[in-house]
């Protein structure tokens, strides 16, 4: 009986000695932290995809609350949403930027890209961009190995298996950019999502002369110029044989579109006769094909 | 056995198949059209000189180096510049070339193109170096490094071994085989010229000895040298035990002179040149020669091939590679892949039209089976590729490091020091894409080096 009793008080005096010794250490060695983090923390998507630049979400929350500003803090996950939130938290003013999403700006399916070669390396698009060009005559395109795909943390991605291309989910890409870090080839690009999600972009970046490109690919951008031309908003551009779009000046008029001869603008999500360049362009290669036989 | 020497850590020893040994080196004849590369060499591409419209003549100086590291590049025939342009090389990336239209073979002024041996040599240190660089010489083991840069050591270091690198340890290849039997005198004398160069280093020439008869014609090629001059007095013929990659620079120093080079070191670091058997026959060349580097040997070879069609041809830099194929009869239908290079660290060809380049060694036509990928298994731990890295690395830990993005980790496991000979990956049983995978991790690595401030 009596070591039942002794072993109640020894626990319960050791249980106090110690309570004290931690209760002094932690008030002695207590980490001032402003509690606007846990805040602001609490707000964030939760993603810790490292889209904002920073390691995580509480790194984003913390680097917010010591800068005293939010000019260069963007999280482009939670968007101008989540930013209008951590902003009224710490009573500054959130900087408000258009919803971006990731493009892919690759048109060259397996049917308008012909393989000049066959891989049978590792499965990885940087392993193979390490040992060469690629297997098809566009040493510029999309290689088809999903390292984007592995890259994203929201599954927005996914490989379409008739094309071998990369297609995005819009609903669910976070334009956190992973997939834009990830591609070896840089054909992943981040564009403004556009009224209703409408976007006209060049689908190519093959900076080889229009003769090599077109051979390699027949969705290839070869360069002419006439989209340049017909722009009347000085939005296109004509750089080292591709023509660029910048989506800050495009007004969605569609006049490029129909002037590409090889189909490689796409127009996306417009309403009505929807003129997606896949089933346009789709007649053309079968055609040149059949008079290559 | 015991007294031949070899590198000590790691190794492997594939099959030799060295089957065009016995092919003597024949005179490729000359195309048509030749292309001519402009990143021949390790470093800036070279800029070039003519345009279009332009003649050239064989030997002609027809791109300049840009930058410190970079080779002067020469017309390797008389004709005329067609194109100046971006064209796709082996692997398909874009290069600049010049494009020549092929008129005859008449050489520019000045160059010596009598076969007599020219064994005195000059005395002056800076001559010997400006003739070098003029002549466009880059190492032609495999990295192609301009050899008047690797002559002229740091500050404060001082060669005190210069060794000529005759291991030629991947399988298949037979160039420098050929070369050694073919022109050994040439090949001591080039090794005579740099020993000068570098201050009078002990000067090592190592074959392996699977070479026998390579071995023999150099020795008789350094007792007939001796007898002319003193110059030659200080060159010793070593054999090595065969093992590869006993042609990697830092495998080679440790086979013969027993030193280690340090971790991220360079081998001046443990006081040691290493320069090939083709670099020496170029060297040759170009100083006794004033003749610029415009010919290499390269052997086409494979198990496809009976031994009637195996072949070492002399050709001249910027030759197509399809004109070789056709002059040796063809790519044989059992090819699936053809390699340029050897069988270990080539390159597998993605493009035939592609050029030949100074650092071009073979046409390797391997076979399906030969290139046969088996499906990867779980790594198994068994360590077999940490025993066969000749850098004493651990290839599943650096991939495991590599897969996870721990870049600091492979950092302090030397991923830097892989010199991707692909040892790893030939003994995993369990075929694992291991050197694929550092390979990616070591660019990561260097990045990560580059972007640190210099203090």
């Amino acid at each position: 009986m009596t070591s039942i009793l002794w072993t109640i008080v020894l626990v319960t005096v050791l249980g106090a000695v110690l309570a004290m010794v931690l209760y002094l250490v932690a008030s002695k060695f207590k980490v001032e932290e402003d509690p606007r983090i846990d805040e602001v923390e609490k707000v964030m998507p939760g993603a810790n995809c490292g889209g904002c630049g920073f390691a995580g979400c509480r790194a984003f929350a913390q680097s917010c609350v010591e800068k005293g500003n939010l000019d260069d803090n963007f999280c482009p996950v939670g968007g101008n949403d989540v930013m209008k939130k951590v902003a009224a938290i710490l009573g500054l003013e959130a900087s408000v930027k258009a919803p971006m999403v990731a493009v892919v700006r690759c048109n060259g399916s397996c049917e308008a890209r012909p393989k000049t070669t066959v891989y049978d390396g590792k499965q990885s698009c940087r392993v193979k961009a390490a040992l060469y060009a690629g297997d098809t005559a566009c040493s510029y395109g999309c290689l088809g190995c999903g390292d984007c795909v592995d890259a994203c943390v929201f599954g927005a991605l996914s490989m379409d298996p008739v094309t071998g291309l990369p297609v995005v989910s819009e609903s669910k890409c976070t334009a956190c950019g992973a997939c834009a870090k990830a591609c070896p080839k840089g054909v992943i690009e981040l564009r403004a999502k556009g009224p209703r999600s409408m976007r006209v972009f060049v689908s190519c970046i093959n900076k080889d002369k229009g003769a090599v490109a077109r051979k390699a690919c027949k969705n290839a951008c070869i360069g002419c110029g006439k989209c340049a031309k017909v722009c009347t908003h000085e939005a296109i551009t004509l750089e080292n044989n591709v023509a660029y779009i910048d989506f800050n000046k495009c007004k969605l008029c569609k006049k490029c579109v129909a002037e590409c001869p090889t189909g490689a603008i796409h127009a996306v999500h417009f309403p009505e006769p929807k003129p997606t360049p896949a089933p346009a362009v789709a007649p053309e290669p079968q055609k040149s094909q059949q008079d290559g036989q | 056995m015991d007294n031949k020497f070899t590198f000590r850590i790691g190794g492997v020893h594939p099959a030799d198949r060295k089957l065009s040994r016995d092919c003597a080196i024949e005179v490729l004849p000359l195309p048509e059209k030749v292309s001519v590369s402009m990143a021949q060499h390790l470093g800036a591409p070279a800029k070039p000189v003519v345009a279009p419209g332009d003649r050239v003549k064989t030997g002609q100086v027809i791109a300049e180096p840009a930058g410190f590291v970079s080779a002067f590049v020469h017309s390797p025939v008389t004709g005329t510049v067609t194109a100046v342009a971006s064209k796709a090389d082996l692997a398909g990336k874009m290069v600049m070339h010049i494009d020549i239209d092929v008129e005859k073979d008449e050489w520019a002024e000045g160059i010596d193109l009598t076969p007599e041996l020219v064994t005195p040599l000059p005395d002056d240190k800076q001559l010997i170096l400006d003739r070098i660089k003029a002549a466009g010489v880059v190492g032609l083991g495999g990295a192609t490094f301009p050899t008047h840069i690797k002559l002229c050591p740091p500050p404060g270091k001082t060669a005190e071994y210069l060794i000529i690198n005759g291991a030629e340890c991947e399988p298949y290849l037979t160039s420098d085989y050929r070369m050694m039997l073919e022109r050994p005198r040439e090949i001591l004398i080039g090794a005579a010229l740099m020993q000068k160069v570098l201050g009078g280093p002990k000067c090592i020439a190592a074959v392996e000895d699977n070479k026998p008869e390579a071995v023999e014609s150099l020795k008789d090629a350094l007792h007939f040298l001796q007898l002319f001059s003193k110059d030659y007095e200080n060159i010793e013929i070593r054999v090595l035990k065969k093992k590869y990659p006993q042609g990697g620079e830092k495998q080679l120093i440790d086979a013969v002179t027993g030193r280690q080079v340090k971790s991220m070191g360079l081998p001046i670091d443990a006081g040691a040149v290493v320069q090939n058997v083709a670099t020496s026959f170029a060297v040759y060349e170009a100083v006794q020669k004033k003749k610029p580097l415009l010919t290499n040997v390269l052997s086409v070879t494979g198990d496809c091939l009976p031994p009637e069609r195996q072949h070492n041809y002399l050709f001249r830099i910027g030759i197509p590679l399809r004109y070789i194929a056709q002059v040796a009869g063809g790519v044989p239908e059992e090819a699936v892949k053809i390699v340029s290079g050897g069988p270990m660290m080539g390159k597998a060809i993605a493009n035939l039209d592609a050029t030949t380049v100074k650092g071009s060694s073979s046409l390797l036509y391997l076979s399906a089976k030969q290139t046969l990928r088996r499906e990867e298994g779980p790594c198994i731990r068994c360590g077999k590729c940490a025993q066969a890295c000749p850098m004493g690395l651990e290839p599943f830990l650096l991939k495991k490091l590599a897969e996870v993005g721990d870049q600091q980790a492979l950092e302090q496991n030397a991923v830097q020091d892989c010199l991707e000979c692909g040892c790893c990956q030939y003994t995993c049983p369990a075929y694992l894409p291991l050197l694929d995978t550092i390979r990616i991790a070591k660019a990561d690595v260097l990045n990560l080096i580059k972007s640190r401030p210099k203090n």
